[in-house]
């Protein structure tokens, strides 16, 4: 059986070669995880000569390592719920009620996008200093807020706007309150969505550094503020720097599997057209 | 303009357990306007794509003109197709998207031009020549994609896939009118695939009844109208479908029921089946006298009677079948023209 | 809820605005300079050098990513049951912590312990980002483009599946050659998404911060300071507050203008 029309060879080299640009970066960073300082010092290898679990097992004993995780987890939990927990109400308010217009929501998403976040450094470290909020996993989930509650209404909003009225109707001619109609139906069909946003959130909040490391003091310093500071006086312990990578990577391809089904689906329907 | 046949072809999806389209045997004459009517599900789809060239029989071969083209990919069988949407070059205007087909061809840009003004004045887009397709309506936009269908002078074959879907209801006896005119003028092979009989049986020479992946009859509009070759294809075209009674019913005749159409029979005082009349519709007057469609309830289920409509619901009438086609089994056993 | 992100964003602006008309020369004593910060700024040869640097960095990163990033999307199979590993796959480098991109290729790069600083330096070619201003330029920008070209791929792919199957059947009943499918069939519907793509990756390159901060510090000496770079250390390193407010400010603008000229040249395109 023949299929589409057009052959896409040369198209399926550039994905191959992509795919090979972007893997031997973090096979490297598997390896090196894998390896000793010793091993690292030494004779260069393309593959460990003794691979060790060592480096990991370092990280998971050590409080300052295992903390930054936590805390580090901490914020983009705080974050992704707060999010979804304004965007929510929010989207659904827009979707429903236009009182404003689409391109006033995009708008509005874009400008705090376009804002360096350079240049919230001083008023938010002031802000929070001021407020006590300052060196705490919420600060820096309150920071994240700026940029992660407006692409999640804007994502949200798209696809509550599919959702036809008449849902909303029907449940009230059946009679149930609108708590009763908001979270048994019109959040369950909305699965997808919300996860497509749960994965944006995440993607953000977890990413980010200059807010993270500003706002965060001796108590809650998240992951990526210990990694870029572990330069000791004996020079950068390469080896658990790197497992410390892997283990930064791993919570992103868990997200990514469990919304798997529900980013395919938001990509079809989802508001990129 | 090319011959079609089929020869014993069927197809099946890979990894599929049965076929979708088995044993098809059929042939298209040159020049000739051809309808295949089915349901949705039908296969319909499956044997557009076989012609078009998106699809290869799993077995059997299809022929244009005596050469076998079933391997052969869609580019090279020199074939055109309109789909149930406007499928166009939203920024080519009217005229770069009828030259198109011409131009990826290599042919010589006078003789472009010559074609794309012959196919804006048979089809009435001179008008619009220059503009592009988002600024049409959907009637022009399907109009220009039939138009670009037409536009190779040697075209073996044109399929229509449902193109009356997006047109707007009200335009569509105009878009049906034009691919008749443009059909007979220019005398291409056309496929028109559709579910909906009218379409079919005003368009077509002749027409195949596609179901459960089976040709069921190819005939004339009035051979499928008058004799179809089973029960289904009665009952499938027309509106209402054809009547079904045990042959019992009616004395002269042989097999296991009777079909007949509306137009058919007769309300008399003493007539075949007795009923009573449970509905009358009226659509005209003649003679002074209410026209139109009655529904009886007979003892053998609801008969459709069309006719003097001078009834009123709950009267007693009889029905005079005076012509009627013979069942056995499902399959057409006779025509019966005068009962 | 629209008080909550008003808080986040209007009051640290106005905040910022606000500093940026004052010299502050500590809590108590400040005075009103009106527009003296941003002259200054505006003339400050580290500034403008920083400028320049951060608008060819990102019209570099742009034009490799976007024609990449569409290629990349044109070899994902749309119906395969690898598929969705493919999408994974070009996923993870947007799934990582800013910092780790940038030590990741840290650890790649180096010419002691670095899988592509040895092997280049094997290869006979004198290999070290953080001696040369080329190759660091090199290394940031093939640093980028490992980490964002995923992003511009899965949005093209979203805009290429979103095309339905008769434009590329029409196409092949018409003998199209691959380059006019391209350019008449999907290039006009992928437009909403390029658009998106093209002002995302015009607004995150202009404020990169973290990438090259690890990789190279901003060097060799000033080679791979960009805009961001330069503010962090005004405002955190020299704690004044009232330069360093005019700076935000006019970062900002600039961002803004260059997304409203993009946006109103492309949408302006659509009207015609």
């Amino acid at each position: 059986m023949k299929h589409s029309a057009v052959k896409h060879s040369m198209s399926r080299w550039v994905l191959v070669g992509y795919g090979i640009y972007l893997a031997v970066p973090l096979y490297w960073l598997l390896s090196m995880a894998m390896r000793t300082n010793a091993d690292i010092a030494g004779d260069f290898s393309f593959f460990p000569s003794a691979p060790t679990f060592s480096n990991f097992v370092e990280i998971f004993s050590n409080p300052v390592w295992y903390q930054a995780f936590g805390n580090s987890l901490t914020y983009v939990a705080i974050n992704t719920v707060l999010s979804l927990l304004v965007a929510i109400p929010a989207a659904y308010s827009f979707s429903r009620y236009r009182f404003l217009g689409d391109k006033q929501l995009f708008f509005w998403l874009l400008t705090n996008r376009m804002a360096p976040p350079a240049v919230f450094l001083l008023p938010f470290f002031q802000l929070y200093s001021a407020i006590g909020l300052f060196d705490t996993p919420l600060a820096v989930a309150l920071a994240h807020c700026l940029f992660t509650v407006p692409l999640s209404v804007w994502i949200l909003e798209g696809f509550f706007s599919a959702v036809p009225k008449e849902l909303d109707e029907m449940a009230r001619i059946d009679g149930h309150s609108f708590l009763y109609f908001f979270f048994r139906i019109f959040i369950p069909v909305n699965r997808g969505a919300i996860g497509v946003t749960l994965f944006f959130c995440f993607m953000f909040s977890w990413v980010e550094l200059l807010l993270a490391r500003t706002l965060s003091g001796a108590e809650s310093k998240p992951i990526v503020v210990i990694m870029t500071r572990t330069i000791s006086a004996s020079g950068i312990d390469w080896g658990v720097l790197a497992a410390a990578g892997v283990l930064t990577v791993l919570p992103g391809i868990l997200v990514v599997w469990f919304v798997r089904k529900d980013l395919v689906k938001g990509f079809a329907l989802g508001r990129v057209s | 303009m090319a011959q079609i046949t089929l020869e014993d072809v069927s197809f099946r999806y890979p990894g599929a357990t049965e076929d979708t389209l088995y044993g098809l045997d059929l042939q298209i004459e040159n020049g000739e306007a051809h309808a295949l009517l089915g349901a949705s599900g039908a296969g319909k789809t499956t044997m557009l794509n076989l012609l078009s060239g998106l699809l290869s029989p799993t077995s059997g071969r299809l022929l244009f003109d005596g050469n076998d083209v079933s391997d052969l990919p869609g580019r090279e069988r020199n074939v055109a197709q309109v789909f149930q949407f406007p499928v166009l070059y939203d920024s080519l205007t009217v005229a770069e998207n009828l030259a198109f087909p011409l131009r990826t061809r290599g042919v010589a840009t006078d003789m472009i031009d010559g074609r794309v003004a012959y196919i804006c004045s048979e089809l009435s887009l001179g008008k619009i020549r220059d503009t592009k397709p988002p600024s049409l309506s959907l009637f022009e936009k399907q109009l220009l994609a039939v138009g670009k269908a037409l536009v190779r002078p040697d075209v073996s074959l044109v399929l229509l896939d449902e193109p009356l879907t997006a047109v707007e209801p009200k335009i569509k006896w105009k878009l049906r009118q034009t691919l008749l005119k443009v059909q007979k003028d220019l005398g291409v092979t056309m496929i028109y695939v559709t579910h909906d009989q009218t379409e079919a049986l005003t368009f077509a020479e002749r027409v195949s009844v596609l179901s459960a992946g089976g040709i069921l009859q190819t005939g004339t509009p009035t051979e499928i109208y008058q004799s179809p070759a089973n029960e289904f294809i009665g009952h499938f075209v027309g509106s209402p479908g054809m009547n079904f009674l045990p042959c019992s019913a009616v004395p002269s005749t042989t097999g296991d029921r009777i079909g007949f159409r509306p137009e058919w029979a007769a309300l008399v005082d003493e007539g075949h089946v007795d009923g009573t009349v449970t509905r009358v519709r009226v659509y005209s007057t003649q003679d002074s006298k209410a026209h139109g469609l009655v529904t009886l309830m007979t003892p053998h289920g609801e008969v459709f009677v069309r006719g003097n409509a001078e009834f009123e619901t709950g009267m007693e009438a009889s029905v005079r079948i005076d012509r009627c086609v013979t069942f056995q089994g499902g399959n057409r056993v006779a025509d019966i023209a005068h009962v | 809820m629209v008080l909550i992100v008003a808080f986040s964003a209007v009051i640290p602006l106005m905040t910022v605005v606000n500093y940026s008309v004052q010299d502050i020369l500590d809590f108590n004593t400040r005075f009103f300079v009106g527009f003296d910060w941003y002259r200054e700024t505006l003339n400050d040869p580290r500034f403008i050098d920083a400028f320049w640097r951060q608008i060819g960095f990102s019209l570099t990163v742009i034009a490799i990513e976007i024609p990449l990033g569409i290629m990349v999307a044109k070899g994902i199979p749309k119906t395969s049951r690898y598929t969705p590993l493919i999408l994974i796959l070009l996923a993870l480098p947007l799934l990582i912590p800013w910092n780790v991109v940038a030590t990741i290729w840290q650890m790649f790069a180096r010419p002691d312990i670095g899988l592509l600083g040895v092997s280049i330096n094997a290869l006979g070619i004198d290999y070290n980002y953080t001696a040369s201003p080329i190759q660091a330029w090199l290394t940031i920008v093939a640093m980028d483009v490992w980490h964002w070209t995923s992003l511009v791929a899965l949005l093209s792919f979203a805009g290429l599946s979103a095309i339905p199957g008769p434009f590329y059947q029409a196409a092949e009943l018409d003998d199209a050659g691959k380059w006019q499918v391209f350019r008449l069939i999907e290039l006009p519907r992928l437009r909403g998404v390029l658009v998106i793509a093209v002002m995302l990756r015009l607004m995150d390159s202009f404020m990169i911060y973290t990438e090259p901060f690890v990789l190279t510090g901003g060097g060799p000496g000033n080679a791979t300071t960009f805009l961001s770079q330069y503010l962090t250390t005004m405002a955190v390193g020299q704690f004044d507050l009232g330069p360093a407010a005019a700076f935000s400010v006019i970062y900002f603008l600039f961002i803004l203008l260059f997304c409203w000229l993009f946006y109103t040249s492309v949408i302006n395109r659509d009207e015609t």
